[in-house]
C-alpha cells in the first residue's frame, strides 16, 4: 500500500519532557494516499508527536519531514508554505469561537486565496456537506453545536485549502458509536475520492478495524509495531495483547 | 454532422460528436486556478437530455474545487448527472466527480438558510428581553440565598468570604491610598492655584476635603474595584463555567449562589465603605502636602479648618454611597460570569462587559444621590 514516496517520514525522533525521554528514536513513514493509525497508551507521547510532525513543537533530537522537506530546518516562509499543504483536526475542534461556523471555513480560503466571494461561498457549502453537515448549523456559533457537529466544522476547516494531508488528533472521541462510524465513513471517503494522505492519533478499535490501513504502536517511547491492523493485532506483546483484547469480554456473552 | 467544436478556453473543449456531446477538460482544475477558471468558463450551451461524455484525456489535475466547478456548470446547463458518461479519467477522479456531485445535490436541495432582516431584528428584541429577565433573576436568587444564609447562617460560607474579603479589600489597599493620595495632590494644586488669585488660601481646606469625601473617595474606589475586583468576579465564575465547574457545584447539592455569588456580594458590600473611608484620608493627605508647599498652611490649621468646615453628614453620605455602589458591581460581576457561554471568549468578553457596566452604573448611582439628596435638602 505504501506508495512511491514518503509524504510523512519521522527519522529517529526523541523528546524528552518533564526530565523523561517521552519518544527516544521514533521512527516511521507514510505514504501518499494511506489512511496511517497512531495508538499507543495515554502518555506515549501520541499527541506530541503530531505536535513535531506538524511543526508546532521541536522535538529534542531526530527529523520530522512533510513532503521530504524538514520541517524544522525550514524558515518560516518555506513552513507557512508547506502548512498550506496540510489541514490539522484538534482534539476539541479547535474552532475560532468568535466567528459563525461558515466563517471558521472560510478563514483558510480568505486567507491564502484571492476567490470572489461567491465561489468561496460555494466552497465552504461544498467543504461542509464533505465533512457531513447540514447547512443550517453555517451560521451557527461553535459554542451552539454538539461535540460530533464541532468535529465535522472542524474537518471542513481542515478541508478548505484541498490540503494533502489531514493529520486527526483522537478524531471520534467524546463521540457516539453512530456518530464515530459516521465521522470514519467521511473520513475513508476523502481518503479514496480526494487521495488525501491522513494520519490520526487514535484510541478507537472500531475506527481502525473500520477504515486504518495501517497501524503503528507507540510504547515506551518506540514504536513497537508498524503494519495493517490484523498483523499488529497478532503481534505478541503484553500492551498490544490488552490493548486488542480490551473490548473482547461482553457481559453476558 | 461530425465532431464541430461549439465552444473552448484553455480549460475545456465543447464539441458535438454523433448524438452526444463531449467535454474535454484540459489543464489544471484546482483550487489555486479556481478563480481564473469560473471567470473564463462559460456555462456550456448543451441541449437538454443529450448525453454528456467528460474527457479527461488532457486533464492534468482535478481537485475537489474543480470538480465542484465542473458539477456546478453542468448543472447551471441543465445537463442530468445521469446523461453524463467519462472517458480518459482516472478512477479516483471519476469517483471525486461521483462524491462532489452527490454532496453538491445535498447542497442545492438544503438550501442556504439565510435570516431575514426582521428575523434579526426579532432576535435581538427577544435577546434583549431574556436579559432584563435574566438580570431581574439574578437579582431575585441573589436576595432569596442571603435570605436563606440568614436563615440558617450554618449554610453561610464564611472562610470563602473571608478569602473574598482579604482580596477586594487588603490586596486593593495600596493602589486605593496611592491614587486618591494621587488626586488629593491634583485636585487641591488645580483649586489652589485659582484660590491663590483671590487671596482665600484657606478656602483649599473646605474645596478639598467636601469634594474628596463625598465625590472623589466614593467614585475613585468605586471605579478601581469595578476593574480590580469586578473584573475578576465575572472571569473566576466564568471560567468555571466553561470548565463545567459550576454544573459540579449544584451536582454535589450546593447552590453556586452560596459558594460563590453571596461570599463575593457580601465581601465587596462590607469592604467598599472601609476602602472609601482609606481612600478619603489618602486624598486629604495629598491635599494638606499641597496646601502646605503651595499655600502655607500647615497641617495643624488644615486640620483645624477641616474640623470647622467638614460637616459629619458630608463624610456619612460619601460612606453611604460606598457599598451601594459595591453592591451594583457585585450583582453585574456575578451576573455576567454566570452568564458566560461554553466558550473561552465568552468569559473575554463579560469581563469587559463588567467593567464597562458596573462603572457606568456607578456613575448613574452617583447621579441619583446627588439629585434625591438635594431634593431632599440634606
Amino acid at each position: 500500500m505504501t506508495g512511491a514516496e514518503p509524504v510523512i517520514e519521522a527519522q529517529a525522533i526523541r523528546t524528552r519532557l518533564g526530565g523523561v525521554w517521552v519518544h527516544d528514536g521514533v521512527s516511521f513513514q507514510v505514504g501518499r494516499g494511506e489512511l496511517v493509525a497512531l495508538i499507543g497508551g495515554s502518555g506515549t507521547g501520541k499527541t506530541v508527536l503530531l505536535n513535531e510532525l506538524i511543526g508546532l513543537m521541536r522535538p529534542t533530537a531526530g527529523t520530522a519531514r512533510l513532503f521530504g522537506i524538514d520541517v524544522w530546518q525550514a524558515d518560516q516562509e518555506r513552513l507557512n508554505h508547506l502548512r498550506q499543504r496540510f489541514g490539522v483536526l484538534f482534539q476539541d475542534g479547535a474552532l475560532f469561537s468568535s466567528l459563525t461556523v461558515a466563517q471558521n471555513v472560510a478563514a483558510p480560503l480568505k486567507e491564502h486565496t484571492r476567490l470572489p466571494e461567491h465561489l468561496i461561498l460555494q466552497l465552504v457549502d461544498l467543504r461542509m456537506a464533505l465533512a457531513g453537515l447540514p447547512l443550517a448549523a453555517l451560521d451557527k456559533k461553535p459554542a451552539e453545536l454538539s461535540g460530533g457537529m464541532r468535529k465535522r466544522a472542524a474537518l471542513a476547516r481542515a478541508l478548505a485549502l484541498e490540503p494533502e494531508i489531514l493529520f486527526l488528533d483522537e478524531p471520534t472521541s467524546g463521540l457516539d458509536p453512530i456518530a464515530a462510524r459516521a465521522f470514519d465513513q467521511a473520513v475513508r471517503t476523502l481518503c479514496d475520492s480526494l487521495g488525501i494522505t491522513v494520519f490520526m492519533n487514535t484510541h478507537d478499535l472500531d475506527t481502525l478495524w473500520g477504515i486504518v490501513d495501517r497501524v503503528i504502536v507507540l510504547s515506551g517511547g518506540h514504536v513497537i509495531a508498524d503494519g495493517p491492523v490484523a498483523e499488529v493485532a497478532r503481534v505478541d506483546e503484553p500492551w498490544i495483547r490488552s490493548y486488542f483484547a480490551a473490548h473482547v469480554p461482553h457481559r453476558g456473552g | 454532422m461530425g465532431a464541430a467544436a461549439a465552444a473552448s478556453t484553455p480549460w475545456h473543449q465543447l464539441r458535438q460528436a454523433g448524438a452526444g456531446w463531449t467535454l474535454s477538460l484540459r489543464g489544471r482544475w484546482c483550487l489555486s486556478e479556481l478563480a481564473a477558471l469560473d471567470a473564463a468558463l462559460p456555462v456550456p450551451s448543451i441541449p437538454r437530455a443529450a448525453i454528456v461524455t467528460l474527457d479527461g484525456h488532457e486533464l492534468t489535475a482535478l481537485d475537489s474545487a474543480g470538480a465542484m466547478l465542473l458539477v456546478r456548470r453542468l448543472w447551471q446547463a441543465g445537463v442530468a448527472w445521469s446523461d453524463v458518461r467519462f472517458t480518459g479519467l482516472q478512477p479516483r477522479q471519476t469517483e471525486l466527480l461521483q462524491l462532489v456531485e452527490q454532496r453538491f445535490e445535498e447542497v442545492v436541495l438544503q438550501g442556504r438558510p439565510r435570516p431575514s432582516l426582521l428575523a434579526r431584528l426579532g432576535r435581538r428584541a427577544a435577546d434583549l428581553m431574556s436579559e432584563v429577565y435574566s438580570r431581574l433573576r439574578f437579582l431575585g436568587h441573589a436576595a432569596a440565598s442571603l435570605a436563606h444564609a440568614l436563615h440558617r447562617p450554618r449554610n453561610f460560607r464564611l472562610r470563602e468570604t473571608f478569602v473574598q474579603l482579604e482580596h477586594v479589600g487588603l490586596r486593593a489597599l495600596p493602589i486605593i491610598v496611592l491614587m486618591n493620595f494621587l488626586i488629593g495632590v491634583v485636585v487641591a494644586y488645580l483649586t489652589g492655584i485659582q484660590i491663590q488669585k483671590f487671596g482665600a488660601n484657606i478656602f483649599i481646606v473646605d474645596g478639598a476635603s467636601l469634594g474628596i469625601f463625598r465625590e472623589l473617595a466614593p467614585m475613585l474606589v468605586a471605579v478601581l474595584v469595578a476593574g480590580r475586583s469586578g473584573s475578576a468576579f465575572t472571569a473566576q465564575i466564568g471560567t468555571m463555567k466553561v470548565a463545567d465547574e459550576i454544573a459540579a457545584i449544584i451536582t454535589l447539592g450546593l447552590s453556586a449562589f452560596q459558594v460563590l455569588v453571596l461570599p463575593r456580594l457580601i465581601a465587596i458590600i462590607l469592604v467598599m465603605p472601609l476602602l472609601t473611608f482609606v481612600g478619603g484620608l489618602a486624598g486629604i493627605y495629598g491635599a494638606m502636602l499641597v496646601a502646605d508647599i503651595q499655600l502655607d498652611i500647615g497641617h495643624i490649621a488644615f486640620l483645624e479648618r477641616m474640623q470647622d468646615v467638614l460637616q459629619l453628614k458630608t463624610v456619612v453620605i460619601g460612606l453611604a454611597k460606598a457599598p451601594v455602589f459595591g453592591a451594583a458591581i457585585g450583582l453585574i460581576a456575578c451576573h455576567n460570569g454566570l452568564r458566560v457561554s461554553r466558550d473561552a471568549r465568552s468569559v473575554g468578553l463579560a469581563t469587559t462587559a463588567t467593567v464597562v457596566q458596573s462603572i457606568v452604573a456607578v456613575i448613574i448611582i452617583d447621579a441619583f444621590f446627588a439629585v434625591v439628596l438635594s431634593e431632599l435638602g440634606i
